[in-house]
């Protein structure tokens, strides 16, 4: 660390920190997202039993992201984690058509929980790089995203495997944070 | 965690020399030896601001004490080691460590020479005996070693270098593994993944390929194509092992894993162990483990024994714990692996899985 750093993090106001849950169906891609965000190495995931939480600094907030594991077993613990949410993010692989009812039904359900009212919505469309994946748009409507009246959501096309895309989405993530 | 140090001191001895050096000789090297390890501590410090002194002293005052140690004894540093320091691990990282160290061209281009032919593991078989006759010639030279009267060293010194570099092939190959994606088609990859269910659950029939019992094994969803993820085939060969080496134990711990309360999912859990297994044989932490437990050349067995262990003793150490549920998962295992790391700092531990009779 350089004596400017040191001396810019003891003049600057500290960051604002955001509470960020990252959800999905298992193998959507959600530890990926997360290594992207924090620049660390892709290539040795393991399917998250539990949950991954890394925090990450980015356009003067300070993000606390929690990846909570998707598998089936797991889900019942997700709505531990949904007090004091500031945004969610839902990660869906486009490519996955089959479980495609299976991932809208997770996701309203997460939806009509009080603890996550308003709380702005990111959904990745992730895989993109997969043949016949749905296109961002096209996975809206299949979700029937346009309906969700109560909240600010987003969707974002991403292939995370190369990094492609979650930078927008984040920036996303941090101006709507500001509107608030 | 269950381990025992039964690693006696193995003689200094060198019938040839006599009693006078052989005392001679193994004092000074247990104080020469110990400077290997305070390098290394250098080493990290010097990036700091006590960089020039560390430097010179790691820079000047070392040959200068090995020059002094060498004209006093009439040996040099690895001739002190081997005779030094005890078999397996401590001698093999000592050993490493004075290599990595040297700055003679020949050695140099020796290690250089070595690396290439472990990473490409070229490492075997017939192979194997000329480049360690190769190797250990190369030092004899340089370092004017008669080994006639030094026989003692040249064993030993080669049982090192196979260490050293059998290790470096092991990460390669386990490297290659774990890049091999679990591929459906492969007829050969799908009749592993059908005896791991038969290995674990002899009793119960998979009712199809696609099928919720997966799940009873802790895979995710009814296909674990896509568990093994970033560990690849690595992932699978790992449990494959596991379920039949040691079958009755697996059993135990699979028995573990479906408890009401502290259960986790074993396959699933299983692919993060290999993971760990897999960081702590790329930084070198698993070399203790690694060069007490091997009498020849290590192979992939070797690794998958080590994967055993840990996922034996990762078992136990859940149900002493007494997890609440799934969800400390990664705090239960990054204490374990803060536990695991630290035995692995003391290299004449020796690490098994302790099978208690009643779970056998």
């Amino acid at each position: 660390m350089g004596l400017l750093s040191i001396l810019r993090k003891l003049t600057s106001t500290p960051e604002r920190e955001l509470r960020l849950l990252l959800l999905g169906l298992d193998n959507a891609g959600k530890t990926t997202i997360l290594k992207i965000l924090a620049s660390e190495d892709i290539t040795s995931i393991t399917p998250t039993a539990g949950f991954n939480i890394k925090s990450v600094i980015s356009d003067g907030f300070k993000l606390n992201v929690w990846d909570i594991g998707g598998q089936r077993k797991i889900r019942p613990y997700w709505k531990n984690y949904f007090e004091n949410t500031d945004i969610l993010i839902y990660v869906v692989d486009s490519a996955d058509k089959k479980r495609l009812e299976e991932t809208g039904i997770e996701l309203y359900e997460l939806l009509s929980d009080d603890k996550l009212n308003n709380v702005p919505l990111l959904v990745y469309a992730n895989k993109q790089d997969l043949p016949d994946s749905l296109s961002a748009s096209d996975l809206a409507q299949a979700l029937n995203l346009p309906s969700i009246k109560d909240r600010t959501w987003q969707i974002q096309a991403c292939t995370a495997a190369q990094g492609i895309g979650v930078r927008e989405g984040m920036e996303w993530v941090c101006k709507s944070i500001k509107k608030k | 965690m269950q381990f025992s140090s039964n690693k006696t001191n193995s003689s200094f001895s060198s019938e040839c020399l006599n009693k006078r050096l052989q005392q001679y000789s193994s004092k000074s090297s247990t104080c020469l030896v110990s400077l290997a390890p305070l390098s290394n501590i250098f080493h990290k410090i010097s990036n700091n601001m006590y960089f020039s002194f560390w430097w010179v002293f790691t820079y000047y005052l070392r040959p200068i004490i090995k020059w002094f140690l060498r004209k006093t004894t009439g040996l040099c540093e690895l001739q002190r080691i081997c005779y030094g320091e005890v078999s397996g691990a401590p001698r093999v990282k000592a050993v490493e460590q004075s290599l990595n160290s040297s700055r003679s061209k020949q050695i140099r281009q020796l290690i250089d020479h070595l690396n290439d032919i472990a990473e490409n593991r070229r490492f075997t078989g017939a192979n194997e005996r000329e480049i360690l006759k190769g190797a250990v010639s190369t030092v004899l030279i340089v370092k004017k070693i008669n080994p006639k009267i030094h026989y003692q060293f040249v064993i030993a010194f080669g049982k090192c270098v196979e260490q050293i570099w059998g290790y470096k092939q092991l990460l390669a190959e386990v490297e290659q593994l774990r890049q091999a994606q679990f591929d459906s088609d492969d007829l050969n990859h799908e009749r592993k993944l059908y005896e791991l269910w038969e290995n674990l659950m002899p009793n119960e029939k998979l009712e199809g390929r696609i099928t919720r019992q997966w799940q009873d094994i802790g895979f995710q969803g009814e296909d674990p194509k896509t568990d093994f993820r970033g560990m690849g085939m690595l992932g699978l060969e790992n449990l494959l092992f596991f379920a039949t080496e040691y079958k009755a134990p697996a059993q135990h711990v699979l028995s573990h894993s479906m408890h009401p309360t502290y259960g986790y999912c074993f396959a699933i859990v299983g692919i993060n162990l290999t993971s760990m297994a897999l960081s702590l044989l790329r930084d070198g932490s698993a070399k203790t483990y690694l060069y007490n437990a091997s009498r020849s050349l290590p192979t992939i067995r070797l690794f998958h024994y080590f994967y055993s262990f840990l996922f034996y003793e990762f078992d136990r150490f859940w149900m002493e714990c007494k997890p609440k549920d799934i969800m400390e998962f990664s705090s239960v295992r990054d204490k374990f692996e803060k536990n695991l790391r630290n035995s692995l700092l003391n290299s004449r531990m020796e690490f098994r899985i302790a099978l208690n009779v009643e779970n056998v």
